[in-house]
């Protein structure tokens, strides 16, 4: 299984190599956390930093947020908030689309509908 | 397909290529005055509220309910831009109208693809589109007004109000095509009550050419040949002034944003893109007969966008196209960790 925090350092260090502005100490600057503590993170010295922290570090490395939330082992809480509202629902649902293949689940999801324009 | 998530489009085309998506968001931010000056890019202020048209259908008039797609709120005189994601590195060719005329070409619209002149933005190239191609390197920018009122493109071109509006189709890259890439690079709702009101007689929005912004729209790297049109996703994008929004939706839209003056004197950055070798395609021959929104305005005597004050702009950070590309982001103070 990846850990957020190697995950993290090797993103970052894709990047680095091809623009110096990805050094620890500016992508820490830039998502408002003190370096050290970014170290400790890439390192898996430190638990996976806050959700808000987690997104913002996301984007910067341009990963997907959810994906990075998973690896922190969290649940966004805007999903949080989805499931509570109805929890066996939501729960029955993921259990029942856990082996099912993407395209199958994908065909589930709501399209936009296009019309006559 | 195209789905709505959190306020943006989402292109999957599964049947070409698992790498085959791309998103598409609507950027709130500053109108640039429109005064004839070339501005830097604003910055981006947040996404525009996206829903889905059918979930308000028993509010809406027969003809936007047969249009499908989605619903966004913009105030009068309030200006956006789009912003287009191609993280998986697919390749996709993108056309984009307002008030179905191309706002690249000028030209009516078509679903299909042209080349001469090109009529399509190509991703990941292209990182956003803020206006219409009125110039190789100068766009001028979307500017949402009442359509009716003479200001809108599709009515300084066609001479009718009909459309308003946004209109997208995004065709993937054949997958042929994009393996020997691939190859070649390898080393680099809500329910509403049976009695709500239709709305009546709305009068749309449209959008109509605001100040010039320095912004060049990339060339196609790939050829025309390169796009799978057989497979294309279409979206109508009806767009709902502040009132008609609340009435529709029983949301309060986003606030009115500030001036490029309130911005720049607080401080806050405007961007630059560098792209790099990328080569720019010229302006529309069609474009070259459009009023922006305040020339018009002083021909019939109006005063169509407040706040339309000269701006110096000191502080502009230049994005480059390296790396990850950079976001053009409202610089939010946000600390924590």
């Amino acid at each position: 299984m990846t850990h957020f925090g190697s995950a993290i350092r090797n993103r970052r260090e894709h990047l680095r190599q091809k623009d110096r502005r990805y050094s620890l100490r500016q992508v820490a600057l830039r998502i408002g956390i003190e370096p050290a503590y970014l170290s400790k993170i890439e390192r898996c010295d430190v638990a996976p930093p806050s959700e808000a922290t987690t997104i913002r570090l996301a984007r910067e490395l341009g990963e997907d947020p959810d994906v990075l939330l998973a690896l922190a082992g969290k649940v966004s809480s805007d999903l949080q908030e989805i499931i509570r509202k109805r929890p066996r629902l939501f729960a029955e649902l993921i259990r029942q689309l856990k082996e099912v293949p993407d395209h199958a689940i994908l065909r589930v999801v709501r399209e936009v509908r296009d019309g006559e324009w | 397909m195209i789905t709505l998530e959190n306020d943006r489009l989402v292109l999957r085309f599964s049947d070409i290529h698992g790498d085959a998506r791309c998103a598409i968001e609507f950027q709130r931010t500053l109108r640039i005055p429109d005064d004839d000056r070339d501005y830097p890019l604003p910055p981006g202020l947040g996404r525009f509220p996206l829903r889905h048209l059918d979930d308000h259908a028993p509010r809406l008039p027969e003809q936007w309910r047969r249009r499908g797609g989605v619903i966004a709120p913009i105030h009068q005189a309030e200006a956006m831009w789009i912003n287009f994601e191609a993280d998986s590195g697919y390749p996709f060719a993108v056309k984009i109208a307002t008030g179905k005329i191309c706002a690249l070409t000028g030209d009516g619209w078509v679903d299909h693809l042209n080349s001469d002149p090109q009529d399509y933005v190509v991703l990941p190239e292209q990182p956003w589109l803020d206006g219409y191609c009125v110039e190789r390197g100068v766009i001028r920018q979307f500017v949402a007004m009442p359509l009716g009122d003479g200001y809108t493109v599709e009515e300084q071109l066609t001479g009718a109000a009909r459309h308003g509006g946004l209109q997208i189709v995004v065709y993937p890259m054949k997958r042929e095509r994009y393996r020997q890439l691939l190859a070649r690079d390898l080393d680099r709702s809500r329910p509403l009550s049976a009695e709500a009101p239709i709305l009546q007689a709305p009068s749309a929005i449209g959008l109509a050419p605001g100040g010039r912004m320095k912004q060049e729209v990339y060339d196609d790297p790939h050829g025309l040949d390169a796009w799978d049109q057989r497979h294309g996703a279409r979206c109508f994008i009806t767009l709902a002034n502040s009132t008609q929004w609340l009435a529709i939706t029983g949301e309060r839209p986003p606030t009115v944003p500030p001036t490029a003056k309130q911005y720049t004197e607080a401080g806050f950055p405007w961007f630059e893109w560098y792209g790099g070798d990328a080569v720019a395609v010229a302006g529309a021959e069609k474009f070259k007969s459009l009023a922006s929104v305040t020339q018009l305005g002083k021909a019939k005597g109006e005063e169509p966008l407040p706040e339309n004050e000269t701006t110096e702009v000191p502080h502009i950070i230049g994005l480059g196209s390296g790396g990850v590309r950079p976001v053009r982001e409202y610089p939010a103070d946000e600390t924590g960790g």
